[in-house]
């Protein structure tokens, strides 16, 4: 099974994405920042990732460019903004995102792009 | 070779120049990151230190030492270290506007006066800034704020903001307000979730 | 519904598990309820708050964070002994130091700081596993330093007296070589006691910590949890000068730097995830 790694300050968030990924049965972990993403995922093998821009002590593009530093196998990331603005798409595929999706995202969007990026059939 | 004893910590060679603080102010400008760490901690123990903190804080590279800088502004916390924090949620820099929303979480008392302003900016994204900062915000109208914010809030996500907060923070005074977000935003799955979350909350009361 | 002003509902459980982990990273699964539920009716009555709802606002607005100290106090183990948390130590000796090692260029000592020192279990660990499971020890000088805010705790420390309970972790054979048994205590050894400086630091006044300097190894465990958000994040920064660039900060096992500072590098380590000081820092 797929383990997905939810980032997000906000616990709501994190239940709302879990809930919409564990129905399509994923894995899913979760944490509170970019460190604490990053303790996980050094830890634990991860399949995909789900992370918000905007967390306290590591943001989202803090995260990316770490993990992508790392001596480690990489695991496509999705990330998760509030605004929409060209600098900070490609400020967001330049910290190593392979998506970029605007808040709140609705199920079935957040579904298929998973899929996509893990290369599973589309359902 | 063995464990051996240290002498007494030995370090004749320490920093900063306690007690100068022109000094300070010059080494807060030296090439030296560490030189301006400790330039950074103890200007702590001088007055009217906050626009110069906020001035090396703006054009700061080295994340180690807007650190420091950071706490020692939220240690000082006067009117001129908040009205600097607000103005870094304006920065082009991700990461320094995130360390500007912390630290003003640890200043809810001096960030309480600007609260109004942050939360009718034009700026969607300051307006969310503001909200984050409520969390810990000891102020007798925190919950009234939120159910404004929901009521009246066009952005989507300044609302999901809000309803999150909600959920820990929410009374039965939010549940007409959190219906009317639900009609608002009915087509917004995430929104629903949210506000039922926060109602089952407030309704287990 | 269950309206008894005794009970934590599921709801207060979830509301105060979300807070909990947002401010200290530990998380308490349904499988503590019982445990999690007894600590909050423990809090919700010394502070005479009368109801969770209450007691969960003071929680979240009390200035001072004591209350948040309190309880985390409450809700996490405090024992001290030889050898807690040991895979820290087999982290010291098989990974932490072969790598300080590697890019070692001179021939100075390897300095280790233990803080807080409490009764000296922490920094005499150290100087065993030194000793007895680092092959290194008999190449390289080491200096350990441990210090405490507590004067009464530092004359336990440089004594070196302990209970049974205090050593029971230990092999066996450390224990016949480093320790004599007097009446049903232990006394550890004149040559663990010399290896070890034990120094009155209060780790969050800048004027006794100023001249911590260079040191390869901080281990701080179990103490940054008590503090609030600014002391820990203070605390971080000072550890960051104290440590050489490339030097190592082992943190308890239930705290974690995301919620405390981001100016370190994680680093995954076999038995352990450590905090690096970059190397390219100063």
């Amino acid at each position: 099974m797929k383990r997905i790694l939810v980032i997000d300050d906000a616990a709501t968030v994190r239940m709302y994405h879990r809930n919409i990924l564990e129905a399509a049965d994923y894995v899913v972990e979760e944490a509170v920042n970019g460190i604490e993403a990053l303790e996980k995922a050094l830890i634990q093998k991860m399949d995909l990732y789900l992370v918000d821009i905007n967390m306290p002590k590591l943001d989202g593009y803090g995260f990316l460019r770490r993990l992508r530093s790392e001596d480690m196998e990489q695991a496509p990331a999705i990330m998760v903004s509030t605004e929409a603005a060209p600098e900070d798409q490609r400020l967001a595929f330049q910290s190593g995102a392979n998506l970029y999706l605007i808040k709140p995202i609705k199920p079935a969007q957040l579904l298929s792009h998973v899929r996509m990026l893990l290369g599973e059939a589309a359902q | 070779m063995a464990l051996i004893r240290a002498l007494q910590n030995p370090s004749e060679e320490t920093f900063g120049h306690i007690g100068e603080r022109e000094k300070l102010l010059l080494d807060l400008d030296d090439s030296d990151p560490a030189k301006r760490r400790w330039a950074a901690r103890d200007l702590l123990g001088h007055a009217e230190v906050s626009v110069p903190l906020l001035a090396r804080l703006n054009s700061e590279q080295d994340l180690s030492v807007r650190e420091v800088i950071l706490t020692s502004l939220t240690r000082i916390g006067d009117q001129d270290a908040v009205t600097g924090l607000v103005d870094c949620l304006r920065s082009e820099d991700a990461a320094l506007r995130n360390e500007a929303i912390e630290a003003m979480q640890s200043l809810p008392e001096a960030v309480g006066p600007m609260m109004q302003g942050l939360l009718a900016d034009t700026n969607a994204d300051l307006r969310i800034f503001a909200v984050n900062i409520l969390e810990s915000l000891r102020h007798p109208d925190v919950e009234a704020w939120l159910i404004a914010v929901i009521e009246t809030d066009r952005h989507v996500n300044v609302c999901a903001t809000a309803v999150d907060l909600l959920a820990e923070v929410g009374t039965p005074a939010s549940r007409a307000a959190l219906l009317g977000l639900k009609a608002r935003f009915a087509d917004e799955p995430y929104i629903q979730f949210a506000a039922d979350l926060s109602l089952r909350r407030i309704d287990a009361h | 519904m269950r309206t008894d002003k005794n009970d934590i509902t599921d709801d207060d459980f979830q509301k105060f598990r979300e807070y909990f982990y947002r401010k200290t990273g530990i998380d308490f699964d349904l499988a503590k309820r019982y445990f999690v539920d007894r600590r909050l009716l423990e809090r919700i009555e010394a502070t005479n708050s009368g109801s969770f709802r209450t007691y969960f606002n003071k929680l979240r607005l009390e200035a001072s964070g004591l209350e948040l100290q309190q309880l985390t106090n409450l809700m996490t183990i405090n024992e001290t002994y030889f050898a807690r948390e040991e895979y820290q130590f087999e982290a010291l000796v098989n990974s932490l130091l072969p790598d300080l090692i590697k890019r070692k260029t001179d021939t100075k000592p390897i300095r280790i700081w233990c803080i807080p020192s409490s009764s000296g279990e922490e920094a005499y660990t150290v100087a065993m596993f030194l000793l007895e499971r680092w092959p290194g020890i008999n190449k390289w000088d080491v200096e350990i330093i441990s210090s405490d805010i507590d004067t009464g705790i530092l004359i336990k420390a440089r004594a070196g007296r302990y209970s049974a309970r205090a050593v029971h972790h230990l092999p066996r054979a450390w224990l016949q070589k480093y320790f004599r048994p007097i009446k049903d205590e232990f006394q550890i050894s004149d040559e663990l006691r010399e290896a070890v400086e034990f120094t009155r630091v209060n780790l969050a006044a800048p004027a006794d910590t100023r001249s911590y300097r260079n040191f390869d190894v901080i281990f701080c465990r179990n103490l940054l949890i008590y503090f609030d958000d600014v002391s820990r994040k203070a605390a971080a920064e000072t550890f960051f000068d104290a440590l050489n660039p490339g030097g190592f900060l082992c943190l308890g096992h239930s705290e974690s730097m995301s919620r405390i500072s981001s100016i370190y590098t994680v680093r995954k380590f076999p038995s352990a995830i450590v905090y690096q000081k970059p190397l390219e820092s100063r």
